[in-house]
């Protein structure tokens, strides 16, 4: 009974680990089918600096000596002539700022809608997502340190405007284009250009973000997104400045942003072992979102897999998740999910009013979906989120 | 039962061998390898100064432009003297172990004018092929290719068989831990050199302070960008100390013909000036650094401008690279000689 019992256990240990690879292979290249599209019009462009784009940065000023400052996240980084800021992919020529990633991406996919993951968003819907490259944190942890923590110059990218990212999701039939894998932000230009290419063609544009970036250029952003996914690495700020180069106010702030704004936000925490998993942080977690956020934002406990600088740290046992999603239920949110464990039972949602499953999923796939406009099809409470 | 019993002898035989064989590379366990141990650094003669520093009026002449006649005589009389060998050939053969291939780490971000100049390259790269080290084993490298081209470092500037190399895209992509951070490096230092000689710039920088040898070595990773905030500070004097660069380096030569002492690291010609002079040390980084440092700082002075700690942008990474073992950061121990 014992063997048989290690055997599934190892099985399943197979499977998920298969499964944790695929995931992260997939964030890092382009589609076949997609890139041939891309390509019409388009070549793919040889990664060598001399061949990146310039186009004029937007939240900037100029500072004395030709220097400038950033005003996009919360570093502000002062760039003198010839350098980039932290992220690497906005860099001070002559005075001026530029950005290099403008219509140049490095990823393209159709993904599952769940993978970013949204769950109150158009289930079972495919995402047209892509990525330019860069990031203005340093996660240790990063899943996809290839395309995240590099500069532009050292990954391969091609051309691939607004319009044509839009008319890519038209041709292959998603409602949404997500921008993802790296982070967004540092390329806030191309996103505010995707957005308002495909808000006038009826196509949501998605943000998958760590949430450091300054109010100005958020408050530009807004108008032309759909909804929102922030990783809120931890609710720790030396956890932000330890691990992650980073800091968590800015973040909270841009939640509460979101929040005033009324876009449609979801949260996803990467549970690391021993760095961000102690009960009072996933308490106090919980109660900053259900007391500032409100209870019906949903909150993703994800299980970590060694990656980039962080290899010496195991998988977060599954335990722990549950963990993580019974305190934030006690603590009154409505909709905490365990992710990254596929088949898991906290990867479905259930009522918060009668408690009955409304949508089934395992991993990243919808099962089943039962609402009925949005409403349980037991005790009709009103489930909040994107349903069409 | 036989065939369990035969299947634990042949394991049992593996595992022996293979202990067998393991037990071998441990240095307690195996005999003493000729030649020592394969990139350690070599020792120059004890006595040497910290710090050379060769001016001449010659190399203030025309602005800063003077011929390579002068600049060879200067550097060859630095190098001499910070190896305590009778020439620069001499000199630079004691630096080194047969087989050597040797990088020339160059900064070359702010172009001609600004970066090491090619008559200062050019003589080094000769005296290195005198020393015996073939023209296949001498690297010239920076980041790109198209800055080393537009600082003139291109190939046929050089005898044949030299090679220069823009780092471009060819990183040994395997993320490695220095200090506070992480990176991926250039594929030529961890694959090819088991040498270095860091030929950087006197001049400015508006973040790290100055950028002279020590950060030039931000140069070789892949994520630059990452290590700028807090003055660049502890992450140059923890990259310089990462055993890849800390025990291959031979030789720092600063080229300060034309120094610049404020709008770096881009070129400013309005704060460039003709210091006229090389600063090499075949012993110590930091000491290096803290003599440029100086430099920088004396015609800061003389311009009327504020300092850099009073610019809030004094290179604290330096005497950070001091405790950690690299060198002298305090003038007053720094045995510093004029040649």
């Amino acid at each position: 009974m014992s063997t048989r019992e290690d055997r599934r256990e190892f099985l399943a240990s197979l499977l998920a680990g298969g499964c944790a690879a695929c995931l992260l292979s997939g964030a890092c290249g382009i589609d076949p089918a997609l890139a041939q599209d891309a390509a019409s019009g388009a070549s793919l462009i040889p990664p060598t600096d001399s061949d990146l784009p310039l186009t004029p940065a937007r939240w900037w000023k100029p500072l004395d000596g030709g220097r400038v400052e950033c005003g996009l996240c919360p570093k502000k980084c002062r760039v003198a002539d010839m350098e980039r800021g932290m992220c690497g992919v906005r860099e001070n020529r002559g005075g001026k700022y530029w950005t290099l990633v403008h219509s140049r991406p490095c990823t393209i996919h159709i993904d599952p809608i769940e993978k970013k993951p949204f769950y109150h968003v158009l289930p079972g819907t495919g995402s047209l997502s892509l990525a330019a490259p860069g990031c203005n944190i340093e996660c240790r942890f990063c899943q996809n340190w290839q395309i995240a923590q590099v500069r532009p110059e050292q990954v391969r990218t091609f051309e691939l405007r607004p319009g044509q990212v839009v008319a890519l999701a038209r041709k292959h039939r998603t409602p949404t284009i997500a921008c993802t894998y790296t982070e967004p932000v540092v390329w806030s230009e191309y996103v505010q250009d995707i957005g308002a290419a495909a808000k006038k063609a009826g196509v949501r544009t998605l943000l998958v973000s760590n949430g450091f970036i300054n109010e100005e250029p958020l408050r530009d952003l807004l108008p032309v997104l759909g909804a929102v996914k922030i990783d809120l690495k931890s609710f720790r700020d030396r956890f932000y400045r330890d691990v992650c180069h980073g800091e968590l106010r800015p973040v909270l702030d841009t939640l509460r942003r979101l929040k005033k704004h009324g876009t449609w936000t979801e949260i996803v925490v990467l549970v690391i072992p021993t760095l961000n998993d102690s009960r009072e942080e996933f308490r106090d977690l919980a109660k900053f979102v259900v007391n500032e956020l409100g209870p019906e934002t949903p909150v993703h406990f994800t299980r970590f897999h060694p990656s980039f600088r962080l290899r010496n740290l195991p998988r977060t046992p599954v335990r722990t998740l549950e963990i993580a999603h019974d305190i934030a239920r006690k603590e009154g949110l409505w909709f905490p999910y365990v992710g990254n464990v596929p088949g898991h039972p906290y990867n479905s949602t259930y009522c918060p009013g009668c408690g009955a499953m409304v949508i089934q999923r395992t991993g990243m796939a919808v099962l089943e979906n039962r609402l009925k406009n949005g409403r349980c099809p037991r005790c009709g409470h009103e489930i909040p989120g994107i349903w069409s | 039962m036989a065939i369990d019993r035969e299947r634990r002898r042949v394991l049992g035989k593996l595992l022996a061998g293979t202990l067998a064989g393991w037990l071998a590379r441990v240095p307690l366990l195996a005999g003493p390898r000729a030649g020592g141990r394969k990139g350690a650094p070599a020792r120059p003669a004890a006595g040497l100064p910290d710090v050379v520093v060769a001016r001449r009026k010659a190399l203030q002449a025309k602005g800063g432009a003077p011929g390579a006649e002068a600049v060879r005589e200067a550097l060859g009389a630095a190098i001499a003297r910070a190896t305590g060998a009778k020439d620069p050939v001499a000199g630079l053969a004691s630096l080194l172990r047969p087989g050597d291939v040797v990088g020339v780490k160059l900064n070359c971000l702010a172009g001609r004018g600004l970066s090491p100049r090619p008559e200062l390259v050019r003589a080094l790269v000769d005296w290195l092929l005198e020393a015996g080290v073939a023209p296949r084993r001498v690297i010239l490298f920076d980041r790109s290719t198209r800055e080393l081209r537009r600082a003139g470092i291109v190939p046929g500037a050089f005898p044949a068989g030299v090679r220069v190399v823009g780092i471009d895209n060819d990183y040994d992509w395997t993320p490695r831990e220095w200090g506070p951070s992480g990176s991926c490096f250039a594929r030529v230092l961890v694959r090819e050199v088991s040498a270095l000689v860091n030929v950087g710039v006197v001049k400015d920088h508006d973040l790290a302070g100055v950028s002279l040898g020590l950060k030039n070595w931000y140069g070789v990773i892949h994520n630059p960008n990452k290590m700028h905030d807090d003055g660049c500070s502890p992450y140059v004097a923890h990259l310089a100390a990462y055993p890849l660069i800390r025990e291959k380096l031979r030789l720092t030569i600063l080229d300060g013909i034309v120094a610049q002492a404020h709008g770096g690291p881009a070129r400013s010609p309005r704060w460039t000036w003709p210091w006229g002079g090389v600063i090499v040390s075949a012993t110590d980084p930091v000491a290096v650094d803290a003599t440029g440092l100086r430099v920088i700082e004396e015609r800061r002075r003389e311009l009327g401008l504020p300092s850099l700690a009073e610019e809030k942008r004094a290179p604290r990474w330096l005497p950070e690279a001091a405790r950690l073992g690299l060198g002298r950061d305090d003038p007053a121990r720094i045995r510093l000689v004029e040649a």
